[in-house]
């Protein structure tokens, strides 16, 4: 059967989704950076010496645009904020608690493994899924609070920010104006990618199937974040250093 | 609070089946796609019947050329040797390719090298590139990589020191239209690696004329 390409462009079918998210895990997952910083970018951190505010604001722009960890977590989070408010104030959690771990990971050289922490962001997105669809009430008759999970989770993804920057070598002259630069930069990166995540939220939701896609597409974000999860353990285990 | 959640939750047998569900399909995914070819690990077998296996690369590390110091005067266990290598190359974007070519020799730490190559009949010296370099052999998951120089042009002449137990040489590519011949002059202390191996993987046979060169693939 044939169908009329307007009635398919209008329906934003969940395995688009999945085709662009399996994408990105595939593309980005090479062995020697577990989505982090690599190549020029990382010779060029290397080489900086003293303050040099724009470049590290484009590094953490770029780091959250192509970071599927992070964006994946932040599509759960915002997937069933109906209104903007709860949008910003969640956003905005998310935000306070990365940069509390990113700006203290960094300056007091806290030293995580960047790949148990990637796993625990793996994680953190498979929970929001489960926890979008309802999973901690009816099956373990709980519901933890949705805001501090947010806010927590922010602190580890900002744990995981800060050991990739870590893992550069950064030059202890400039530190603290490049890390803030990053720091804004990620925020700038985020709020670009939120910018298109509530465009397609926005049009999803008016469709008639959105009630029953948005189970799978959840369904898939759950799958997804086991991916990564184990993805990293088993970088982890394989001692692939960072 | 509680905001942001579906309106009508699932059921628990629901939530624990797609949970499973999710569980399962990413395993799958992460023990017979991602381990084959991002960590040479294949334990469900599916790595080696997809050919996943083979995009499986060893991680490479740079290795700083400009950090290296060996003493001035010093002994080598391996005897002295001299080859030439002549070799021809087919125009750039050859179908059949044999427009570029790799010949490396094997050396230990700090053995040295000198050498001279030249290659004729290029109309501009940019239409000839090389990529002179180094790796170590025994790496599973990573291996460390030296850049000696990447550049245009038809003749080099000069010395090299191994910084570590590898296969060093060049990588040459024939960017003119030109069918061309190179030729390679090494003495030193180092071994010829055989046509096939490691290094030498396009075949090439030293110390005879250049239409002899190219063994059987």
């Amino acid at each position: 059967m044939r169908q009329s390409p307007s009635r398919y462009a209008s329906r934003i079918h969940p395995l688009s989704f999945v085709a662009i998210v399996s994408a990105a895990v595939l593309t980005e997952c090479n062995g020697a950076f577990a989505h982090g910083i690599g190549g020029q970018d990382a010779a060029f951190v290397a080489g900086t010496r003293g303050p040099d505010l724009v470049p590290f604001m484009y590094l953490g722009a770029k780091h959250m645009v192509t970071g599927y960890d992070h964006l994946l977590f932040i599509f759960g989070v915002i997937f069933f904020l109906y209104r903007l408010h709860d949008v910003i104030l969640y956003v905005t959690l998310f935000s306070i608690g990365h940069s509390i771990t990113l700006l203290t990971g960094v300056l007091l050289h806290i030293d995580v493994n960047a790949y148990l922490v990637d796993a625990v962001i793996g994680l953190s997105v498979a929970y929001k899924a489960f926890d979008n669809l309802g999973g901690f009430k009816s099956v373990f008759g709980v519901q933890p609070d949705t805001r501090a999970a947010v806010a927590i989770f922010g602190l580890i993804h900002g744990f995981g920010l800060a050991t990739k920057l870590q893992a550069l070598r950064l030059n202890s002259n400039g530190l603290v104006p490049n890390m803030i630069g990053f720091n804004i930069g990620v925020e700038l990166g985020q709020f670009i990618a939120l910018a298109g995540m509530l465009v397609v939220m926005l049009l999803w939701r008016r469709t008639a199937s959105f009630e029953r896609s948005s189970v799978e597409a959840n369904a898939l974000i759950l799958m997804a974040g086991f991916v990564l999860m184990e993805y990293q353990l088993t970088a982890y285990y394989f001692g692939m250093k960072a | 609070m509680t905001e942001g959640q579906i309106a009508t939750p699932l059921s628990a047998i629901r939530m624990l089946a797609i949970t499973a569900g999710a569980l399962v399909v990413a395993s799958l995914i992460v023990f017979g796609a991602i381990l084959p070819a991002e960590f040479n690990q294949d334990p469900t077998g599916l790595g080696r019947l997809t050919g996943l296996g083979r995009l499986f690369a060893p991680r490479q590390v740079a290795f700083d050329v400009s950090a290296s110091a060996v003493p001035i005067a010093r002994d080598f266990p391996t005897p002295f040797r001299t080859d030439t290598i002549e070799f021809p190359m087919l125009p750039d974007g050859n179908p059949a390719g044999g427009d570029q070519l790799e010949y490396k020799v094997r050396m230990k730490k700090d053995a040295t090298f000198i050498y001279e190559w030249s290659v004729a009949n290029i109309p501009t010296e940019t239409e000839f590139y090389f990529d002179f370099h180094g790796h170590t052999l025994d790496g599973n998951t990573e291996m460390t990589v030296a850049t000696y120089k990447q550049a245009t042009g038809t003749s080099q002449n000069g010395a090299l020191t191994a910084p570590f137990d590898g296969i060093h040489g060049w990588f040459f590519q024939n960017q003119s239209l030109n069918k061309v011949v190179v030729r390679l002059k090494i003495s030193g202390f180092y071994d010829l690696v055989e046509p096939g191996e490691p290094g030498n993987e396009s075949h090439v046979i030293a110390n005879v004329p250049a239409e002899q060169a190219l063994g059987k693939k």
